[in-house]
């Protein structure tokens, strides 16, 4: 008795196999997995940048560019000290935007400042950060001057909005210097100035700010 | 309660065919495309812009091939209208092309969309063909992998 349940069983489940084998109409689907190949992109230039193959609205596509920049002032010897702020120039040569070669910054007082940030997913804004030191350093004696002395002012030819990287004074840290949103390019000219407050040795003063930017 | 071998056959048979259309006279099936494979587990889409511009182009290009092998045996002997589908899936806006190396049409397609592929005579039990799929998709809604599913369709008289 109990062997024919279970044949029984066995015989049920065959027969359920066939049928359905029999009469369902094979119907499928292909399916295609689709993802980005690069979700995220960003493009940071500081002073001289570069792109291959023209401007960005010329099909061009961004490149490195090593160039560390640089940005001084020479004061003469009756302005130490007194409080007049002096403007401070670059060897930087970039006054056009690689976004359509318009001429953008003007050179050799204000140092271009742009980028983009593409992303396929809305999780914010990229960050543009810069870190100085506390202080700038007398290569020749040890003196310093306090990166705090130096700030900017920020325009583009052409704008009279807001700037995405606005006017500031280093802070002797890190310090956000602005954002670029999603999928967009943004770009300003800075033009620097040491503040002057204070008497300080002959020298010359060094220090590095590094910019960086972050995607969220 | 015992029921009969035979009789257990019959409501077996009744209940598994119970809804299913069969292939005969002017009607619209899905077709089995079971075979159908594509080349590559994912379409990798770039940037079709790197950088973003003024236009706001934030597409997402890319291209995969799919060999595409079409079970018509329900159909042999029949006219019919074969369709690709692309049915509505709740993902990125996005838009395909394809081109074929010429058993079916070329042509392009967006969600909630059916393009004819091929019209004539089913003459053999299965059709074949290569779709090189173009592929492109709005970049700044695709958080991740995506899947996209396509079928076809074939009308008869």
């Amino acid at each position: 008795m109990r062997t024919t349940v279970e044949r029984s069983s066995t015989s049920a489940s065959t027969v359920l196999l066939v049928a359905l084998l029999a009469c369902s109409l094979p119907a499928s689907a292909f399916t295609v997995n689709i993802t980005a190949a690069n979700p995220r992109v960003i493009y940071l230039q500081v002073g001289v940048g570069a792109f291959t193959g023209g401007n960005l609205n010329a099909g061009g596509s961004p490149a490195a560019n090593p160039t560390v920049n640089v940005v001084s002032v020479t004061v003469p010897a009756a302005q130490v000290g007194s409080g007049t702020a002096q403007t401070m120039t670059t060897n930087s040569t970039a006054s056009t935007s690689f976004y359509d070669g318009y001429a953008f910054c003007n050179v050799p007082g204000q140092l271009y400042i742009g980028g983009f940030y593409r992303s396929t997913t809305n999780t914010g804004a990229a960050t543009l950060q810069a870190t100085s030191a506390a202080n700038l350093i007398n290569t020749s004696g040890g003196t310093t001057i306090p990166f705090t002395e130096i700030r900017w002012t920020s325009s583009g030819n052409g704008e009279s909005g807001a700037q995405p990287f606005p006017a500031g004074t280093f802070v002797g840290g890190t310090q956000t210097i602005g954002t670029i949103n999603r999928n967009q390019w943004a770009e300003s000219c800075h033009t620097f100035s040491y503040v002057n407050s204070s008497f300080v040795a002959a020298g010359t003063y060094t220090g590095r700010v590094t910019y960086t930017l972050s995607t969220p | 309660m015992n029921i009969p071998a035979q009789g257990m056959l019959s409501l077996v048979l009744a209940l598994a065919c119970t809804g299913l259309t069969l292939p005969a006279g002017a009607a619209t099936f899905r077709v089995d495309d079971g075979a159908s494979l594509p080349r590559d587990s994912t379409a990798l889409l770039r940037w079709r812009q790197v950088a973003p511009s003024r236009a706001r182009d934030d597409t997402l290009e890319g291209a995969i091939a799919v060999a595409v092998r079409l079970n018509l045996s329900p159909w042999i002997n029949q006219r019919g209208r074969l369709f690709l589908v692309l049915p509505e899936q709740g993902t990125t806006p996005l838009r395909a092309s394809w081109v074929t190396h010429g058993r079916l049409l070329p042509g392009e397609i967006s969600p909630g969309r059916r393009v004819l592929v091929y019209e004539g005579p089913i003459t053999s039990p299965f059709l074949e063909d290569t779709l090189a799929l173009q592929i492109e998709a709005d970049g700044s809604r695709l958080p991740g992998m995506q899947r996209v599913s396509f079928y076809f369709e074939i009308d008869t008289d």
